[in-house]
């Protein structure tokens, strides 16, 4: 601080009067709501477990109420940029959006910690009694899952360059990749449950393989939600060379659940034994 | 959503008035207002459940609740006090001092940051409700250890409600550090280049990285008990392979890390009123900037120290020992160099600076029980004693909460417009001060002679010390009281703070005083310029 000093003190006082074009943000109702519902969801979901009748209703209600709230949210956001320094708040929303995967990726962290953990204080891995886990159909779905990186990179660059229907079949394909992964996914789930009798309780192991593989679906799923948005966007043609934040957003997530599938695949399938 | 851009002839939005006005608001002052004022009400319930406590202990046979309603209030007074006081105090103060600091309108995302806030409320009153579930609230200590926390040792729905509960303030507590990184990042006034930075927004900076990378692994943690609680998945059941050994090691790489969040914020704010009250520059501003750093990092490396005696390797125990006691080098600096910014100085015993320095004197003792179960011979000794509690109120109370008082005494004129009697203040500061080293100090002694903690009763021969100390909460309670009515008297009379009423712009430039007192609903008519 030893060299701080205004440039300008008088300017910077703002007790003078108020500027008009000192722009202050718009109060809004959807922080309150969106919280109230997401408080709502989270005592429903523990209302539902203890059996409360009627409480499988409110939940899906609650739920949906949830995704009217973001939506209008992110409604509000995207009319009030319109007013605003493009550049910079695409700049702000993007770091924001990192940081947050970066929380995201701290919780598989976690669960990666639990995994390597239990792997180098068992004395036999996977653990007695446990299946060793067949490799060549997730090594496709890798592949599958991967590849769906490579031409989401395609859309966009697509976009970028105009080609507006190229753009649009990339998307579809990668949709579909990302789907696909998702179902070879559930099969090998119904595989190994019904088959090989593998279920979330039967080990440690099984919890942490149903967890791992079942959490990042869920990230595969809402990753797939971000896309679809996005390729409805792209049919209204909302999007053009600078205007594109939300596109961006989804192609970061996408990319992020990738590299996390990769570490899993090592993980949890290549290095079985050691 | 940002607000650094003011184009010109932008027509001012909607505003509602009155309760709708703090329902709706986005402004970050408003914001940081709400979550003060949660943290004091949060202080006061979970400071009863601590006077409920230090009854019960006066004299165990009065049988003043059960050993079970025992449990359940240590469990709370926890969690009460780390989750809904100190770390949304240091939110509160944090959010309302962070823009106005480095020359911004406002956050960067005002919606998310009022989101933030709101999360609390659900979370806050799903945490009070669980006392009235069956089998009451969570009973097992704020770290809910299995296997004491799974469904066969912990029964009652309290816990469960505790886990979901903590997910959500976890949530908030990300979504509000993000924004803090992002504003920092993107929203620094022309000028105010990074070592140019207040030492209270680099504190924020650093507490929001470990925000943003600790506790994420505290919601795995607690997913995969809710899990096994829940779904009887086997992570922590070492009948199916488990181990609830590995639920510490991820409950400490977020609880340590969550301890320097809960006092880094404290530092900043003391090296902004130190300076101002010494009449003399900062000792040491880059040095101070690297300590902040240092110990945000180390603060990753030493979670370990809280086990101990838990069984893990020797190998272990010297590392995490050596790493632990490593982290008082920087936090040496810290100390040295506040002692060099007052040595020399024409010092103002304000209570603001009386409650910095009395923060010094207390958070040095905390330092070095700290060292001193870094030691792992000495901690296998008073492991789980109350020497341990001892320790971690005099960095908890002698340390955030001290910074906690000396910060509200001194920006409060800043955000109400008005000054804090001083003659009050006075009493508030010797009052708490005495209370404080009252209750705790004597803690080490019963620690060392074997009191276990967390239990409701003892053997006899502990009962002077404990009646003692319980008669030494009387003096914080009464600090709690003089300082609650002494805002709410401050709140009755007229706004004549005035700008700058520390004069602190004559010794160091702080934006926040360069605005007027309370600031208006813009910050700065005209985005100040730093050279």
């Amino acid at each position: 601080m030893e060299h701080a000093s205004l440039a300008s003190p008088a300017a910077a006082h703002a007790g003078m009067h108020a500027d008009p074009s000192a722009h202050t943000p718009a109060p809004s109702f959807w922080p309150i709501l969106l919280a109230g519902g997401m408080g709502a969801v989270v005592f429903l979901v523990f209302l539902v477990y203890l059996g409360v009748p009627l409480a499988g209703v409110l939940l899906a209600a609650a739920v949906l109420y949830t995704l009217v709230a973001a939506s209008g949210w992110a409604n509000t956001i995207a009319v009030e940029r319109r007013h605003m320094d493009q550049v910079q708040t695409n700049k702000d929303l993007t770091r924001g959006f990192f940081f947050f995967l970066a929380s995201e990726g701290m919780i598989f962290v976690s669960y990666f910690e639990y995994l390597y953990y239990s792997r180098f204080t068992s004395a036999h891995w996977p653990p007695a009694g446990m299946p060793t886990l067949e490799t060549t159909l997730p090594a496709i779905a890798t592949l599958i899952l991967v590849g769906s990186s490579f031409t989401l990179n395609w859309a966009v660059h697509a976009l970028l360059h105009g080609k507006k229907t190229a753009a649009k079949n990339w998307m579809l394909l990668t949709i579909a990749m990302g789907i696909t992964f998702l179902g070879m996914q559930g099969f090998e789930w119904g595989f190994l449950n019904g088959v090989l009798g593998f279920t979330l309780t039967t080990g440690a192991y099984s919890s942490a393989y149903f967890l791992m593989t079942g959490f990042h679906g869920a990230h595969v799923t809402v990753g797939l939600l971000m896309l679809a948005l996005v390729y409805w966007r792209m049919e209204k043609g909302e999007y053009n060379q600078q205007y594109h934040m939300s596109l961006k957003a989804a192609e970061y997530y996408w990319h992020f659940v990738d590299i996390v599938w990769v570490f899993l695949f090592f993980s949890l399938y290549l290095f079985q034994s050691h | 959503m940002s607000t650094h851009v003011a184009t010109a002839g932008v027509t001012q939005p909607r505003q509602y008035h009155g309760v709708l006005d703090w329902i709706t608001t986005t402004d970050h002052k408003k914001i940081g207002i709400m979550y003060i004022v949660f943290a004091l009400i949060n202080g006061w319930l979970g400071g009863s459940l601590a006077g409920l406590i230090r009854l019960n202990l006066y004299n165990p046979d009065w049988h003043i609740v059960s050993p079970a309603l025992y449990n359940q209030l240590m469990t709370m007074h926890a969690t009460i006090m780390i989750f809904l006081t100190l770390m949304t105090a240091f939110a509160g103060f944090g959010n309302y001092l962070v823009p106005l600091m480095i020359g911004a309108r406002d956050m960067a995302f005002p919606k998310l940051n009022a989101f933030a806030f709101w999360l609390l409320i659900p979370a806050a009153m799903m945490l009070y409700g669980s006392f009235f579930v069956v089998g009451g609230a969570a009973a097992d200590g704020w770290w809910s250890y299995p296997p004491l926390s799974t469904a066969q040792f912990s029964a009652g729905h309290g816990e469960d409600l505790w886990i979901l509960a903590v997910i959500l303030l976890g949530i908030s507590s990300i979504m509000g550090a993000i924004n803090f990184l992002v504003t920092v990042i993107d929203m620094r006034a022309p000028g105010m280049n990074w070592m140019k930075l207040p030492l209270f927004v680099w504190s924020w900076v650093v507490t929001a990285w470990m925000l943003v990378l600790a506790v994420p692994v505290l919601s795995g943690a607690l997913f995969m008990l809710l899990s096994d609680r829940w779904l009887n998945t086997g992570f922590y059941r070492p009948a199916l392979g488990g181990d609830p050994l590995l639920y510490q090691h991820l409950f400490w790489f977020f609880g340590h890390p969550e301890v320097y969040i809960m006092i880094l914020p404290g530092f900043g704010m003391i090296s902004h009123i130190i300076p101002s009250m010494a009449r003399k520059k900062l000792f040491g501003y880059k040095g101070m900037v690297m300590a902040i750093w240092s110990i945000g990092v180390i603060g990753f490396m030493v979670w370990a120290h809280h086990m101990f005696t838990a069984g893990i390797s020797a190998s272990a125990r010297v590392f995490f020992s050596m790493a632990s006691m490593f982290i008082s080098v920087p936090t040496g600096v810290k100390i040295y160099s506040w002692l060099a910014s007052v040595w020399g100085g024409v010092i103002r015993f304000t209570t603001a600076m009386k409650f910095a320095l009395g923060f010094i004197f207390t958070f040095v003792l905390g330092g070095l029980s700290g060292l001193m179960l870094a030691v792992v011979p000495f901690d296998i000794l008073v492991h789980n004693t109350y020497f341990v509690v001892a320790h971690f109120h005099y960095v908890l109370v002698g340390g955030s909460v001290m910074t906690l008082f000396a910060g509200t005494y001194y920006w409060f004129p800043k955000i109400t417009g008005r000054m804090l009697s001083e003659k009050l203040g006075s009493w508030v500061f010797w009052l708490f001060f005495i209370g404080m080293n009252w209750v705790f100090m004597p803690m080490h002694l019963l620690g060392i002679e074997g009191m276990a903690r967390r239990v409701a009763n003892y053997r006899i021969e502990f009962r002077p010390l404990n009646q003692f100390i319980s008669e030494g909460f009387i003096f914080m309670l009464l600090a709690g009281i003089l300082f609650t009515y002494s805002i709410i008297k401050a709140l009755r009379e007229p706004k004549t703070a005035g700008d700058d009423p520390w004069q602190a712009n004559d010794i160091e430039l702080h934006l926040e005083w360069a605005t007027s007192s309370p600031p208006p609903a813009y910050n700065f008519a005209e985005i100040p310029e730093v050279d």
